[in-house]
């Protein structure tokens, strides 16, 4: 019976696993063992790389990249509401929603990708600041709770079976969640500019 | 003659005690910033999945009537918005943003845009639907939204600028940056 | 519930990620939001959004 569960309910496991695993490391304090061994590497980024040395240096092409940033932000923004809006039942509620969210999810994952790319820009220039910035990290552990929803638990659900044959509430319970870890790592991402 | 016009009135709405209020309350200037900046998500994110449909990037099975017309209230409350906290932006530190080079720019751009947007509307209308479920949309409307993409990422990229002090009235000597800018007292200087 | 709304694995994990998301998410907020509150409070001597320190 045990072998049944295991092998019907593998995903379920691997979510609970993730976050017993979490709780363990946070209860053993491995989070601020690793912490400083992590300055090193941030500081390599701003001073020894391509990437920190452009940052610092030339603060028209910084802040450029930062307004690159802000637009693939703008579009990931726009991109989660319209599919989480209608997964909702808000917008679009003529088009069928397998389209509207497998439709946007390739440009979902362009934007993502160029978001990420911008941000270790931004970043690098600046690497030492945000190393001891508590937003930063709050930004990077929701960009990775976010990634990891979307691509490892919300997208696979919704497009393994038409929406119609999947709980109501399971779906509205994604898109809220969805919309509220994005909004986090945008507003986070807001918080780090004015620090 | 502008310049000057538009200087007094910056020092004006600076003399405003609620214009002084905006920017001495200890989170108030940066809230608006903030609202200003995430609205971002709403406008042009409404807007560039309507221009990315136009171009056949996205969504190509949905009719592209149907993206523009459900997006178009969302883009709007976003645009509403933005225009109000941009407002309120100028309005609590007007001197600097009047005479900042990127923020007369982008205020170019905008408006560029917008112009931009009402010849689209109106190519839109004359089309009448009938590539509707094209996944590309005819060229003259895949110019306008090409157009419309390269006009609102100046229109970001240009905000962006204004905080920094490159063209700063105190920092740049060349006569042309400084009309541009609108730097009267300056100009006189020289 | 109709066997075509069963919950299955996908299901299950996609409800248990969403409310511990949702939990975290909502705590960091929360919490936010009261050291704004202490922050303002400290710097004012109350929770106000718009405060010229001027008037004083």
């Amino acid at each position: 019976m045990f072998n049944t569960i295991l092998s019907q309910y593998k995903a379920t496991l691997s979510v609970f696993i993730v976050l017993l695993v979490i709780v363990v490391l946070e209860l053993l304090q491995v989070r601020a063992a690793i912490y400083p061994s992590l300055l090193p590497a941030f500081q390599w980024l701003k001073n020894s790389t391509p990437l920190g040395y452009i940052g610092t240096t030339y603060g028209s092409i910084y802040a450029t990249v930062q307004a690159m940033h802000l637009l693939t932000m703008g579009t990931l923004g726009g991109l989660v509401l319209a599919t989480d809006l209608r997964l909702l039942g808000v917008m679009f509620r003529t088009t069928p929603s397998e389209v509207i969210s497998n439709g946007t999810h390739k440009a979902f994952k362009v934007t993502l990708i160029a978001a990420v790319l911008t941000g270790i820009f931004c970043a690098a220039g600046v690497a030492d600041k945000v190393y001891y910035m508590p937003v930063f990290w709050v930004k990077m552990l929701a960009l990775a709770a976010g990634a990891a929803f979307v691509f490892l638990i919300k997208q696979p659900l919704l497009s393994s079976k038409p929406h119609s044959e999947i709980n109501p509430w399971i779906i509205r319970g994604m898109a809220i969640t969805s919309i509220l870890v994005w909004f986090t790592v945008a507003a986070s991402g807001r918080w780090i500019g004015f620090s | 003659m502008i310049n000057e016009l538009l200087l007094q009135f910056g020092q004006w709405m600076e003399a405003q005690q609620y214009s002084q209020m905006l920017v001495a309350g200890y989170y108030s200037y940066s809230w608006l910033e903030a609202t200003h900046v995430l609205t971002l998500m709403v406008s042009i994110g409404s807007l560039f999945i309507i221009d990315f449909r136009m171009l056949g990037w996205i969504l190509p099975n949905v009719s592209a009537s149907t993206i523009a017309d459900r997006l178009h209230k969302p883009m709007m409350i976003g645009f509403a918005v933005m225009f109000i906290t941009g407002f309120l932006l100028v309005y609590a530190k007007p001197v600097e943003t009047i005479q900042s080079l990127w923020f007369r720019i982008k205020m170019i751009l905008l408006v560029l845009a917008f112009i931009n947007a009402w010849v689209f509307n109106a190519k839109m209308k004359a089309a009448d639907g009938s590539w509707n479920n094209d996944s590309v949309a005819p060229r003259g409307l895949r110019t306008g939204a090409i157009l419309s993409l390269v006009l609102w990422c100046g229109v970001v990229t240009m905000g962006r600028y204004i905080p920094y002090d490159w063209a700063d009235c105190d920092k740049t000597q060349n006569p042309t940056i400084l009309w541009a800018a609108g730097c009267v007292d300056q100009l006189k200087v020289l | 519930m109709s066997d075509s709304k069963k919950i299955g694995d996908k299901e299950l994990a996609a409800i248990s990620a969403s409310v511990i998301i949702f939990g975290g998410v909502m705590f960091h907020w929360v919490a936010e939001m009261i050291s704004t509150v202490e922050l303002l409070e400290m710097a004012y001597g109350t929770a106000k959004l718009f405060n010229n320190p001027l008037v004083f």
